[in-house]
């Protein structure tokens, strides 16, 4: 058994933060190893490290057995480690082999040979399972596939040694599962696998070997086989936590939210819901599950009052709602936690106290006489900070100060807190670490059985499991359809978000 | 009929491709500056120096061809300046391509007082132009041969360059970096290309090609310098460019169409119509023209009020639509 990759006593500080301490990591060449740990908790220091984008301030990196300083990206991948970063870099406008070979271009007498460089992507495909044309322009291709071309800018540059950073988090299920197998390609071609991820099932299923990363330091290096899900969590996490369903009581009463027959537009002029009907109960949850780009974000906008719809109706609590503005419609008591804080949730640059007031600064007791009452917002803040747990300095401290957790709990705070009856939360969790998660879903759940009905937007399935009374699936602007959230079967969601109606199990129906 | 045969004959057309010439050459050098993701205002001020220092070069020396390697020193050297306070010291593009502009104004008028003693233009100081190339066996081709014949060699180097630029920016690996550090200079820094470097390569041959540009406005569509001699013509340049997109083909089509529109609009000046409203014609005319053609690029607002004009008259199409496509999704 040799080892394609040893980190020995690797510790990276930036200032007074260690971001890795004493890290030592060994990976068996011809293995899948998977890296885990919060958010925050080294892994991509680490692999920055490896990659040499980041130099250790202590420690040696030794690759195929001989000792290597790795001063630049360009060194890592001369040691035959190739990198494939979770947001890819690619160009839109140029093919697939451009793509590929941009950077090391294949040239005939000074000019480059388009022949060349599509004969070499197709055989490199063909060789490692990745099927892409190589002549069509990168802009209309899926993300699934736009990873292939990452994979194959890797491979074209001789990589022996793969690193993937969260890889899954923009696929379905069925694009993972064609990943794994790819995977499972290289490590039998004798290649070496490093996979980042915090979804444990992948991490189960997947992996050879798994290291647990937790504040910097490596807690744990094993065979996955001998550790079990819960065992992960807990060395993640340093605690127990549980990833079931959250207990709960039917308590779902009358329709409050009512969606029916909606379509309407993106931002290209396409059509981004196509049909769209349901309705959620006072006290339920209902969520909505789909790959990122069928609908989900559109929805969100139309039901929120920001982008027009060209046909249906939303009705809350009977009302027709449908082409008021934002601000009607929150006035009207729907609350609304973004997708992405950082552009619609919250002022970066306004403190806590300010984000809190946003939205209601006009009304009392918040504001008298169109002046703002500082004491109240002052002292509601502080009651908000402790509630939601909050870490900051103080009410005033800015939001861009704050971790994406903390952010997103100042969202929920206002949200939660607008006195409505409808809220509508577009991926509750996204880039927040497993004990803030575990926080905000409780909140959520608090606030469902208060009586509020609830639409979660997430595209993270296990999330929805734990949440949601129903789930809905999305697929090309319609809801493909509902899954009641005790009897989840996660191949029939699977199905359902890759567009295909799943077979009715029971064959003897038919035969009866 | 008889107006119309006094307006489009062959004459036209070599008045076409003369009117062509020196924008098409300050737009493919634009074209180098807007593939790399900088909007490049400064077009009108390097063609400008170009243009004055390819005529003092030329006094100077007694060859117009010192003269336009003058005028593309001059223009590079604008080009330099744009670049480093662009490129390095990351101010304002627009702001430092109008203040290149001002100076450029204020600096040719000036250096002609000085020098001349005159405002205005300068002609004669023994002041020659390039010399019209006669293409050899050309007689035989009949109204073609006397089309594509006759003129100064930067009138043939433009449109040559166009193929060129093509070539250039699909198949040559600067052209290609070129067009990645414009459209996406993450996936340019991931693999190494340096950014700072290919944006200075670009604006100096963007400075390049306006400086030939000048240059053939002074010594070849004229032989002279007057104040202002680009006359906006940089700033059209420009209004192409954002329509084009830097792509050569659609700069050399919106270079003819605002030719077409000049040449046309000497010639409606010989039918007695006022020339005030005739020279407006091709500004006009290429405005209107890339108004139309950049729609998809206008403001959203703009869009959004077409849209929903559109939507408000297709409403009964609309409520069709849904049932038929729900239909069709369920099983």
């Amino acid at each position: 058994m040799s080892l394609a990759i040893e980190l020995k006593s690797i510790t990276k500080r930036f200032g007074s933060f260690v971001a890795n301490e004493d890290v030592n990591l060994a990976v068996e060449s011809g293995k899948i190893h998977a890296i885990i740990g919060e958010n925050g908790a080294g892994k991509t220091t680490l692999m920055n490290v490896l990659f040499g984008l980041l130099q250790p301030d202590e420690g040696e990196i030794w690759i195929d057995g001989e000792k290597k300083s790795l001063p630049n990206p360009a060194a890592a991948i001369a040691a035959g480690i190739g990198m494939v970063h979770q947001h890819f870099k690619l160009v839109p406008s140029l093919t697939v082999a451009e793509n590929v070979f941009l950077g090391m271009e294949i040239r005939k007498g000074g000019l480059i040979d388009h022949a060349a460089q599509i004969k070499k992507t197709a055989e490199l495909s063909k060789q490692f399972g990745l099927q892409v044309d190589p002549n069509e322009r990168v802009g209309l291709l899926s993300v699934g596939i736009e990873q292939r071309i990452e994979i194959l800018k890797v491979l074209a540059r001789g990589a022996r040694i793969i690193i993937l950073d969260e890889p899954t988090a923009v696929l379905t299920p069925q694009e993972s599962r064609e990943l794994f197998q790819t995977l499972r390609g290289f490590v039998a071609q004798g290649m070496t696998v490093i996979f980042i991820s915090h979804h444990l099932e992948e991490v189960m299923e997947v992996s050879d070997n798994v290291s647990v990363l937790r504040l910097g330091k490596n807690v744990a290096s094993r065979p996955t086989a001998e550790l079990t899900k819960s065992d992960l969590v807990q060395l993640m996490v340093g605690r127990l936590v549980s990833f079931d369903r959250l207990p709960r009581t039917p308590t779902a009463g009358k329709t409050m939210l009512e969606v029916e027959d909606l379509w309407c537009r993106d931002d290209r002029q396409l059509q981004a819901l196509r049909g769209v009907s349901f309705g959620v109960r006072a006290g339920e949850i209902v969520g909505i599950a789909g790959v990122a780009g069928n609908g989900q974000t559109e929805l969100a906008e139309v039901l929120s009052g920001l982008r027009p719809s060209s046909h249906g109706a939303i009705r809350l609590d009977g009302r027709a709602i449908t082409g008021l503005t934002a601000r009607d419609i929150r006035a009207a008591g729907v609350g609304h936690v973004p997708g992405d804080r950082l552009v619609r949730g919250v002022d970066r640059n306004a403190s806590i106290a300010q984000n809190i007031l946003m939205g209601r600064q006009d009304k009392s007791p918040w504001s008298k006489h169109g002046i703002i009452d500082r004491g109240y917002l002052q002292e509601q803040t502080q009651t908000l900070i402790k509630r939601f747990d909050i870490r900051a300095q103080g009410p005033q401290s800015t939001a861009k100060s704050l971790s994406g957790g903390n952010i997103q709990k100042i969202v929920l705070a206002r949200e939660f807190t607008g006195g409505g009856n409808c809220l509508l939360i577009d991926q509750p969790t996204r880039g927040v670490d497993i004990g803030a998660q575990e926080q905000i879903h409780g909140e959520i759940m608090r606030q469902r059985d208060a009586g509020k009905a609830i639409l979660v937007i997430s595209v993270q399935l296990d999330e929805l499991i734990r949440l949601a009374d129903r789930i809905l699936v999305m697929f090309g602007g319609t809801i493909m359809g509902e899954i009641s959230g005790d009897r989840v079967d996660e191949e029939e969601i699977g199905m359902l978000m890759a567009g295909v109606i799943p077979e009715p199990r029971s064959n003897t129906v038919g035969a009866a | 009929m008889e107006v119309l045969e006094r307006l489009l004959n062959v004459t036209l057309v070599i008045a076409t491709i003369r009117t062509t010439a020196p924008i098409l050459l300050v737009a493919l050098g634009g074209s180098f500056t807007t593939k790399a993701g900088i909007f490049n205002i400064g077009l009108e001020g390097q063609m400008l120096v170009g243009a004055f220092f390819a005529v003092i070069g030329t006094i100077a020396t007694g060859s117009p061809w010192l003269g336009v390697l003058c005028g593309i020193a001059a223009a590079l050297t604008l080009a330099l300046i744009f670049a480093l306070l662009v490129v390095s010291f990351k101010a304002n593009e627009v702001v430092v391509g109008l203040a290149l502009n001002i100076l450029a104004g204020g600096l040719t008028v000036s250096l002609m007082k000085a020098i001349f003693g005159t405002r205005g233009s300068i002609f004669g100081h023994g002041l020659v132009g390039l010399p019209a190339l006669k293409l050899p066996n050309v007689k035989d081709l009949g109204w073609f041969g006397q089309m594509i014949s006759g003129y100064t060699p930067l009138v043939y180097a433009a449109f040559i360059l166009v193929p060129v630029l093509i070539l250039f920016y699909n198949r040559t690996r600067l052209g290609l970096y070129i067009r990645v550090v414009g459209e996406k200079p993450e996936a340019a820094e991931a693999l190494g290309i340096s950014i700072t470097r290919i944006r200075y390569v670009s604006s100096l041959l963007c400075g390049l090609l306006a400086g030939l540009a000048g240059a053939h406005l002074a010594l070849g569509y004229t032989t002279m310098f007057t104040e202002n001699m680009s006359s906006g013509r940089g700033f059209m340049a420009v209004a192409i460019l954002i329509f084009s997109n830097g792509d050569p083909l659609k700069i050399l089509l919106g270079c003819l169409l605002f030719g077409f529109s000049d040449a046309l609009s000497l010639r409606l000046q010989t039918l007695g119509i006022s020339s005030y409203l005739v020279l407006a014609v091709p500004y006009l005319v290429a405005l209107i023209a890339l108004f139309a053609l950049s729609y998809r690029s206008r403001p959203r607002v703009i869009q959004e009020t077409l849209a929903s004009m559109g939507r408000a008259l297709s409403v009964k199409s609309n409520t069709v639509k849904p049932a038929a496509a729900t239909d069709a999704s369920k099983p």
